[in-house]
């Protein structure tokens, strides 16, 4: 009789936890509402995507709009974005799951190929400035050769950037190659170089890289003096900053808008989107669904 | 003989000195964590202005001309947690009353096992049951704008993590007030409950009130489970469907990713924290100092 009663009670607690668990998790089942607010999520402060995104859509060193809900990492916008109906996001392309639905943007769809073309806006290149004679032979040479070559183009796409290098070959390994090369400019681009840099020093022992940051203007003007002998900028080579110098498109930096799959929005215009994520919008802030439109 | 007493005295001096550099340890602990917020705080709030600091309204560490006030971080974290605390004590208070006399006393055992239970649960579950379950809850049926991060989640999760504090240390001072009282009034003809509410709880008052204090300090320094329901947005807090930030959740959402001014105004928030934990801590002991010479008044003890 005391067993059972025991007995009972915790059949009795387990089933009210099961029922308020399932009920509650139920609840979360609810769809689109227009007439609501944007969710507007963020990445955190010194964020590479933060700030990359902010910067194409100009709003470089701005605040974020009142109400942001601020995810940390990728995989944190990717949840939030998943699991809340009214959010609105940015990701890395190569990042974005199909869990998330991406928008068009202007129209035009996040694809690499409209990446590679221009067609979609928020996309930057990744260039690497340099004199021709410092490539003109020696270790400078193999490694514009390696980053243009399948294995810099695999890490690129591993990475999350994306490759624009179609027809790549094998690096060949070179004998004999030691020294070092500086390389220094957009912290945009730096992580990506610090990941090829690595894989270039395992492919050719004896050679070490060293990549510093500084910003795209740095990277032209340590380029133009000689200071590096590869200077890295986020934004398409502007030859008025460097005058002796070509350039070289490492990979593009693609952006996608994500928002959750229950959002009916198919596209938006690039200036909604700024206006959405611009603190300084005023009365053009968009902060409902239906402003979207 | 007397070498065998050398040896025991040495074992003994040796092992003082073990246990004396173990205590020693713990201060030298707190010392170095002092001196380090110090240290790398005080010099950038002063650099800043210590109003421009703590009622600058503006944080933007990384803007072009970089605003660092944390007004509106203080402001959410003593919002939360003023809240937290009400529901917290709301609901932990009569918990503590019903385990007390009204509750069939294996039922009590059981709910008080099931209590610390949940005191053991660490904070990302708890963080991560506000996330998939609260937040979307809130957004769906509690919100006006469709906002479900923010204060009332997190006030919600935080109140959940405190009722184990408030639960324990209630019934602690319940339990520990004279059972002479309980008779006493008892036999004065009052009943059980004007006994529990009108002898029982005000004589336990202090006691209930350093729990309260605990469950204070626990809520202000909450971090994890809150980062994850809070939302972020460095704003005044003006309502209860709002994203907000805490002092915790701006150094740890901050902390990996800045560095140079950014982080040293991270730390300087950190300095902020320790301030208002050592104030909940100094008061708690005040009260707990008073419970006890307040106990040590009373007649007979009750425990069994």
């Amino acid at each position: 009789m005391k067993r059972n009663g025991k007995l009972l009670k915790a059949v009795c607690a387990a089933a009210a936890v099961v029922l308020a668990a399932t009920s509650l998790a139920s609840c979360g089942k609810k769809g689109f509402d227009s007439s609501k607010n944007i969710s507007v999520v963020a990445r955190e402060d010194g964020s590479g995507t933060k700030s990359a995104f902010m910067e194409i859509i100009g709003l470089k060193g701005k605040a974020d709009v009142s109400g942001v809900i601020i995810a940390t990492g990728t995989a944190g916008v990717l949840t939030e974005v998943k699991n809340n109906p009214l959010a609105i996001a940015y990701e890395s392309l190569g990042y974005v799951t199909d869990e998330v639905k991406m928008l068009k943007v202007d129209g035009v769809e996040a694809t690499i190929e409209n990446i590679k073309n221009g067609s979609y806006k928020i996309a930057r290149p990744l260039n690497v400035v340099y004199k021709e004679e410092t490539v003109a032979d020696g270790l400078c040479k193999a490694y514009l050769a390696f980053l243009q070559s399948s294995d810099a183009q695999k890490i690129i796409s591993e990475e999350g950037y994306v490759s624009t290098n179609d027809s790549a070959t094998e690096y060949k390994i070179e004998s004999g190659l030691s020294g070092s090369i500086a390389i220094s400019g957009s912290t945009s681009l730096q992580p990506l170089m610090i990941k090829l840099a690595a894989k270039f020093e395992e492919l050719q022992s004896g050679v070490s890289i060293e990549v510093s940051g500084g910003g795209s203007g740095t990277g032209y003007k340590n380029a133009e003096e000689g200071v590096s002998q590869f200077g890295m900028i986020s934004e398409v080579f502007d030859s008025s900053k460097a005058a002796s110098c070509t350039s070289y498109e490492v990979a593009k930096d693609g952006i996608a808008v994500i928002v959750n799959k229950a959002n009916p929005t198919e596209s938006i215009a690039l200036d909604k989107l700024k206006n959405i994520y611009n603190v300084e919008a005023g009365d053009a802030a968009v902060t409902k669904w239906n402003q979207v439109g | 003989m007397e070498s065998a007493y050398g040896l025991i005295r040495t074992k003994e001096a040796f092992m003082k000195g073990l246990f004396l550099l173990c205590a020693v340890f713990s201060i030298l602990a707190l010392v170095t964590i002092t001196v380090f917020l110090l240290v790398s705080g005080i010099p950038f709030i002063a650099e800043t202005g210590v109003g421009e600091f703590l009622l600058g309204l503006e944080w933007a560490p990384l803007a072009d001309s970089p605003a660092y006030g944390i007004l509106p971080m203080i402001a959410a974290t003593l919002y939360v947690t003023a809240l937290s605390v009400v529901i917290g004590l709301g609901t932990g208070l009569f918990t503590a009353v019903c385990l007390f006399r009204f509750c069939n006393r294996r039922l009590a055992v059981v709910i008080r096992q099931m209590i610390n239970l949940l005191a053991g649960i660490p904070s990302v579950i708890f963080g991560l049951f506000g996330m998939t379950v609260i937040v979307p809850f809130v957004r769906d049926y509690l919100s006006p704008n469709g906002v479900g991060y923010g204060i009332l989640s997190s006030s919600l999760v935080l109140g959940i993590m405190v009722l184990p504090t408030i639960v324990s240390v209630s019934l602690d001072a319940l339990n520990s007030v004279p059972e002479s009282y309980y008779e006493g009034a008892l036999a004065l003809g009052a009943t059980k409950e004007q006994v529990t509410f009108k002898v029982m709880l005000p004589a336990a008052r202090s006691g209930i009130l350093a729990g309260a204090v605990l469950a204070i300090g626990r809520a202000v320094g909450e971090t994890m489970a809150v980062i994850m329901v809070i939302g972020g947005s460095p704003e005044m807090p003006t309502g209860l469907f709002q994203s907000v930030r805490t002092l915790t959740a701006n150094i740890a959402m901050g902390a990996m990713e800045l560095s140079g001014d950014a982080l040293s105004a991270l730390i300087a928030t950190g300095v902020v924290l320790f301030v208002f934990t050592l104030l909940l801590n100094i008061s708690f002991s005040m009260l707990k100092r008073d419970k006890t010479a307040g106990k040590s008044k009373g007649v007979l003890n009750d425990k069994k």
